[in-house]
């Protein structure tokens, strides 16, 4: 059973139809890639996956469960989590407050501590500004606390919005390497690019979103030697 | 002059500044998370006036356990507020949000004064005088400060200490980013709305125990809420009460050097000259 299945997924804002059927299958335990060009709708299917942008059509399945007209924090409470685009952190508050509203369901706060030790292993830079206001973080710690917060609030499956938005080449790769690690230990995760190469090269399915469609899918290894992709996204 | 007069009116002035502050904390909290100005403040106030009256006079509750019952009712009436009247208008413009809590400012004002009229009302309850050498104060008023510090004590305790008090930080920081963290964004606002409402009943409560009132008094009070929200910082809960702290104290100096019609004209054009040189208020902060 696919843990997120997304089917035929038709959405936009105002009058404006930004996707025209999008199709999606997350396997337990993979790291899964949906990779496209600047404006090929890709936030907006996380969007609507999660229910902040109304979807039009098509069905969205969370662990089998039809989803639609669930709101996001419910969503969130199941185990679905969106570590946004551009972080939207709470910068008014202290790191370890951000990790806290992580955990807000009750799911999550029984592996409150656990979680909190994990995430304090994976980023020791976030123990170290523990009490430091998030708004006053570099842009790497604060992604960095992006997915801790996401962390914390023990994911079923956990969606990154460009992840290597704004971030040096080294610390995206120090991070794709955290997102591997997750992986391993077993976190379904789909990770949002539009750094092609790189998400691809760390991926075990990929999906390309252009115009709204998905329209080329495959294990990632593949993708990345398609020649359709190398052309239109690798510049090769 | 006496210098113990001139003492006199200032102490005056701090304490009966702190109830202005805990007047305005409400305006300010609700404005801070949701970003509404809530023009049914002032009658929110007055309805805290006559609940502490009614339970007074007609039930002869002692006025500060009555203060305790108006409070959980003040918390009840704003969620029921904010359900009927401020979730639908929420994401429209400032101007929706201003008609509809002005809606809710006009229906307060229209029942209450088919209820109770417009005549002056007053809490006949003292505590004496309270004196330290040239200084005597009215205790009702020591009173009022003290309850509005440990309430604004507990405010501070609730939004910085508790899981739930930082929610409402949470939601007031970024409403979207709690939605997705597994927080209900919309019983935190509504519950924002309900304590925004605690504090106006709460203020209102404390000031009809020092001054006579009918149900239109909570305006002034409104007024001075936006003075003190814009000296504080809007947004900033609790420097409303330094904010009232100074109003108060203007409040007790003034009368001594000029007359008292004068009060209102320098408060209001200290409320322009800070709009002019700092538009976010004296300790106010980005928004």
């Amino acid at each position: 059973m696919a843990m997120l299945e997304v089917r035929d997924l038709e959405a936009g804002y105002g009058e404006v139809k930004i996707l025209w059927g999008v199709n999606l299958s997350l396997q337990e335990g993979q790291l899964t890639a949906l990779v496209g060009s600047n404006g090929a709708g890709k936030t907006t299917v996380l969007r609507s996956v999660m229910n902040q942008v109304r979807p039009w059509g098509g069905s969205i399945y969370f662990l089998g469960r039809e989803v639609n007209r669930i709101s996001a924090h419910e969503k969130a409470a199941m185990g679905l989590i969106l570590v946004p685009e551009a972080r939207q952190l709470f910068t008014d508050m202290t790191v370890v407050e951000n990790l806290e509203m992580g955990a807000s369901s009750s799911r999550a706060l029984k592996h409150y501590k656990q979680n909190l030790e994990r995430v304090y292993t994976l980023f020791p830079r976030l123990k170290e500004r523990y009490h430091q206001k998030a708004g006053t973080l570099s842009g790497g710690e604060q992604q960095m606390l992006a997915i801790a917060r996401g962390l914390m609030a023990d994911p079923i499956v956990l969606m990154i919005d460009e992840l290597s938005l704004g971030l040096a080449p080294l610390l995206t790769i120090q991070l794709f390497s955290t997102l591997k690690q997750l992986r391993a230990e077993g976190l379904t995760i789909l990770l949002v690019e539009q750094n092609v190469q790189t998400a691809l090269s760390i991926s075990d399915y990929g999906y390309v979103l252009s115009e709204g469609r998905t329209h080329l899918e495959g294990p990632a290894r593949k993708l990345l030697n398609d020649p359709q992709v190398r052309t239109a996204y690798l510049g090769v | 002059m006496q210098f113990g007069n001139l003492l006199t009116s200032i102490v005056d002035g701090l304490l009966i500044g702190a109830v202005y502050g805990l007047a305005a904390m409400g305006l300010t909290l609700i404005w801070g998370v949701m970003n509404v100005i809530n023009l049914a403040h002032g009658p929110l106030i007055a309805l805290g006036m006559f609940s502490i009256y009614l339970l007074f006079s007609n039930f002869g509750l002692n006025p500060y356990l009555a203060l305790l019952i108006a409070a959980f009712l003040g918390l009840i009436f704003g969620i029921l507020i904010y359900f009927i009247a401020i979730q639908r208008v929420l994401g429209a413009s400032h101007l929706s949000t201003l008609l509809a809590t002005y809606s809710v400012n006009m229906i307060i004002i229209g029942i209450g004064t088919a209820i109770f009229t417009t005549t002056f009302r007053n809490v006949d309850y003292s505590l004496g005088n309270i004196t330290f050498g040239p200084l005597t104060v009215l205790g009702t008023r020591a009173v009022a400060a003290l309850l509005t510090f440990l309430i604004a004590g507990s405010l501070y305790l609730f939004l910085y200490r508790t899981r739930l008090g930082k929610y409402v930080r949470a939601v007031a920081n970024n409403r979207a980013a709690a939605e997705l963290m597994g927080i209900p964004s919309t019983q935190i606002l509504a519950l924002s709305f309900g304590i925004g409402t605690m504090l106006a009943i709460l203020a209102g409560g404390l000031i009809s125990t020092m001054l006579p009132f009918t149900i239109l008094s909570g305006g002034a009070y409104e007024l001075k809420s936006f003075v003190i929200g814009v000296l504080g910082g809007l947004g900033n809960p609790l420097g409303s009460l330094v904010g009232g702290l100074v109003l108060g104290l203007l409040e007790g100096i003034v009368p001594v050097f000029m007359p008292n019609t004068w009060v209102p004209v320098i408060e209001f054009v200290i409320f322009i000259l800070i709009l002019i040189v700092r538009p976010t208020g004296l300790f106010g902060v980005k928004k």
